[in-house]
């Protein structure tokens, strides 16, 4: 697959949520009445978004100090500039992309609350890797919900990745600890787990999952790890205590944000990144199997505005 | 940092509690900090804007600022404009009056349409009815099994026709199958969908046309954000809604959507979900949720469920404990398995007023939520001679070690135990009194 390609349906799965921000950015700017209704309208605006109080009220800042009478003269490209370079300028992270290490074994946990897509976006990042050549085991490690291995399986079957089998109810450290044993003796070079969805106030599923972690040190103290919080698009502010709560857990590397496809901005994540500084790293919009893609800050944000 | 809604709130007030008389500024700093908390609590901008609208004209109204508590008068307004806009009564589910009575639960991917379903079937079991439930997510790897799967440990039965039939004809299947067993009950487990998928839109208006349906509840995570109300629209307009039930509100999201919804579609809420388990599953009451917004603690729900678990003597017994600090290690353990029947020590935290705000200082959700945790409690007490449970202050090194020996527990589980028992005699002796909440 081709990088425009990729590109191409980055931006045509953010058909829906660009549009509209777009639309209502433009109708803002030249509806206006002064500096204050505009002021008004861009709170609410953000806010729709999901930005958060806290993001919006920093935006907000920048956009009292501008000179409005002078931006409105010009043209609406200026304003727009400003509020994406704002934007990227919050998103931006020095955190690298998902990459395989190909001298040592790979591992990706996907974490997060019930519902937000952890076993669909698994199945997704298999089916990327596979792709580039790579040998993948997947780990069932959510032995809680109803047929969540079932779900799985199937997943892996279309991928035509390689399971370990588990049953309901075991012990899901001890499914990660037979995941990593696999993948060594068969010579896979990733592993990629799926974790049962919990809520992050959940003190005994919270400790679950450190202990998966410490199973993953103490087996594979040499891989590369990379722990993947799913965070729902349509998700609220609350998604900004999951992230703090999973992060403090585990050390969560990065968000991969779910469920792009929808009228939701997700706008949640620039929250996220602003306050606990824990970076994007995918995007997934739409239920097939490639709407996968690396997040790219400029592209979201010019997504979203363009 | 990312206090709670309830947080919020109780720190406002803390702010206008010592103050006598408000001027118009505090009354706008009030309104101010009240709109910062509802929007963080992800009520839809433009509900808050009304409702900061409509606040403002009741205090003006009412005459806050000459009025002698002010404070108390402020918490009534908004108290008595969340349950407004919530709505004022409970709604319950209309039974169909020819059976079977046919219920569709739709709603976004990921909100808990399935396990909703099972729940609502045991509830009505509990009832006296025979429910029966209907797979027909045909797209989602697994979705069926899973409802099966799930059925299966309630022993409820569940209606499937596989992947190859379309949804209205496993309904319409159902329905005969369903009269054959008597099944009064039929609730319908739809796939998740993407509000703006016609095609899937469509699969699901051609149910709505083509089967008697009591009820159509929309199934919408307590947590959702602002888009919610946008999505939730267009399952309105489709196929008229009749009712909401919200997910996963045993988490610490309060629930701002709930506002929203009610306010911009006239929905009714009818039920909320409350955990994992099958019967964590409660009716929704306005205005409890609307206290439990505003941090005056749920204590209906927690009256209720007390009254289950404690006789009335056993109450003032304990309360008088309280009163003399007679408190002791006995007491404690006793408290912690009954409070296990009511719920989990977090659970019932989040109920109490003056608790909730606590939380943060003592590690309580540790308590007795672990499973094992209170056979550990227990055996580390019953390996305590009648002195030392009667009166802890004596418990020094050497007995921890003979307490550890005995109950083959380590010291740090005595220290801790010993922690937790002193923080919460410390918790009563500072907080509400029982009475405050026993029966009126």
């Amino acid at each position: 697959m081709n990088i425009k390609n990729i590109f191409s349906q980055f931006k045509e799965g953010l058909y829906k949520t660009r549009k509209e921000f777009a639309n209502k950015l433009g109708f803002l700017f030249s509806n206006s009445k002064d500096k204050s209704d505009f002021l008004e309208k861009l709170e609410e605006l953000l806010i729709l978004s999901d930005l958060g109080t806290s993001a919006t009220a920093e935006i907000m800042n920048e956009f009292q100090q501008i000179n409005f009478r002078e931006y409105k003269e010009n043209n609406f490209i200026f304003f727009k500039e400003k509020l994406k370079v704002i934007l990227i300028d919050i998103l931006n992270s020095t955190a690298p992309d998902i990459k395989i290490n190909e001298n040592r074994l790979n591992i990706i946990m996907l974490v997060g609350v019930n519902g937000s897509g952890k076993t669909s976006i698994a199945g997704k990042i298999a089916y990327r890797l596979k792709n580039i050549n790579n040998d993948i085991i997947m780990v069932p490690a959510d032995t809680f919900r109803a047929a969540a291995v079932q779900q799985l399986k199937i997943l892996a079957c279309k991928v035509g990745a390689e399971m370990i089998n588990t049953k309901e109810g075991a012990d899901p450290a001890s499914v990660v600890y037979d995941g990593i044993s696999a993948a060594r003796a068969r010579k896979k070079n990733i592993v990629i787990i799926d974790t049962a969805g919990r809520l992050h106030t959940k003190v005994n599923l919270m400790s679950e999952l450190e202990k998966i972690k410490r199973v993953i040190q103490k087996e594979a103290n040499d891989c590369s790890l990379e722990i993947l919080q799913t965070i729902d698009a349509t998700m609220g502010q609350n998604a900004i205590a999951q992230a703090e709560f999973f992060n403090k857990s585990l050390g969560v590397t990065g968000i991969a944000l779910t469920k792009m496809d929808g009228t939701a901005k997700g706008g949640i994540v620039i929250a996220i990144k602003k306050e606990l500084d824990i970076p994007v790293k995918l995007i997934s919009c739409g239920e097939k199997l490639n709407n996968l893609y690396d997040f790219k800050a400029e592209k979201f944000v010019e997504a979203l505005l363009d | 940092m990312f206090a709670s809604l309830t947080d919020k709130f109780q720190t406002i007030f803390k702010k206008i509690k010592n103050k006598g008389k408000l001027n118009e500024n505090d009354i706008k700093n009030c309104l101010h900090e009240i709109r910062i908390a509802l929007l963080e609590a992800d009520v839809n901008y433009k509900v808050v804007k009304e409702f900061i609208d409509s606040l403002h004209d009741k205090v003006q109204e009412e005459k806050i600022s000459e009025s002698l508590s002010p404070s108390q008068q402020i918490i009534k307004i908004v108290n008595g404009e969340i349950t407004l806009t919530l709505g004022c009564k409970q709604n319950d589910l209309s039974i169909s009056p020819a059976p079977p009575t046919i219920i569709m639960l739709v709603g976004l991917q990921g909100t808990g349409k399935t396990t909703t379903a099972v729940k609502l079937a045991n509830y009505f079991r509990k009832k006296g009815h025979l429910p029966l439930l209907i797979a027909t997510d045909i797209y989602r790897p697994a979705a069926i099994e899973q409802l099966q799967v799930l059925g299966e440990k309630s022993n409820l039965p569940v209606f499937s026709m596989g992947k190859n039939e379309s949804a209205v004809n496993i309904v319409k299947a159902a329905i005969k199958y369903s009269s054959k067993k008597n099944n009064d009950m039929l609730i319908i487990d739809t796939a998740g969908r993407l509000h703006i998928d016609d095609k899937l839109m469509n699969e699901l208006q051609e149910i709505n046309e083509n089967i008697p349906l009591q009820e159509k509840l929309l199934i919408v995570d307590a947590m959702a954000g602002q888009d919610a109300v946008n999505s939730a629209k267009v399952f309105c307009d489709k196929i008229k809604v009749s009712g909401i039930i919200l997910t996963k509100l045993d988490g610490d999201t309060r629930g701002g959507v709930a506002l929203s919804l009610k306010k911009v579609l006239g929905v009714p809420i009818k039920f909320i979900g409350i955990g994992e388990k099958v019967d964590n599953f409660e009716p929704f009451h306005p205005e409890r949720m609307a206290s439990r917004i505003l941090g005056m603690g749920d204590v209906l729900t927690l009256i209720e469920k007390v009254e289950t678990a404690y006789s009335k003597d056993e109450l003032e017994k304990l309360d008088k404990k309280m009163k003399d600090h007679n408190f002791d290690l006995n007491d404690f353990y006793l408290q912690l398995k009954k409070m296990k029947n009511i719920g989990s020590v977090d659970q019932i935290m989040d109920m109490v007023p003056g608790f909730n705000n606590l939380k943060n200082r003592i590690d309580v959700a540790k308590l007795g939520d672990r499973e094992g945790e209170l056979k550990k409690i227990e055996a580390i007490i019953s390996s305590m001679t009648v002195e030392e449970r009667e009166n802890p202050s004596i418990i020094n090194g050497s007995r921890r070690k003979r307490i550890s020996r005995g109950s083959g527990t380590q010291l740090s589980d005595i220290n801790r135990l010993l922690k937790q028992f002193y923080q919460i005699k410390e918790m009563f002796k500072k907080g509400p009194k029982l009475k405050n909440f026993s029966f009126n």
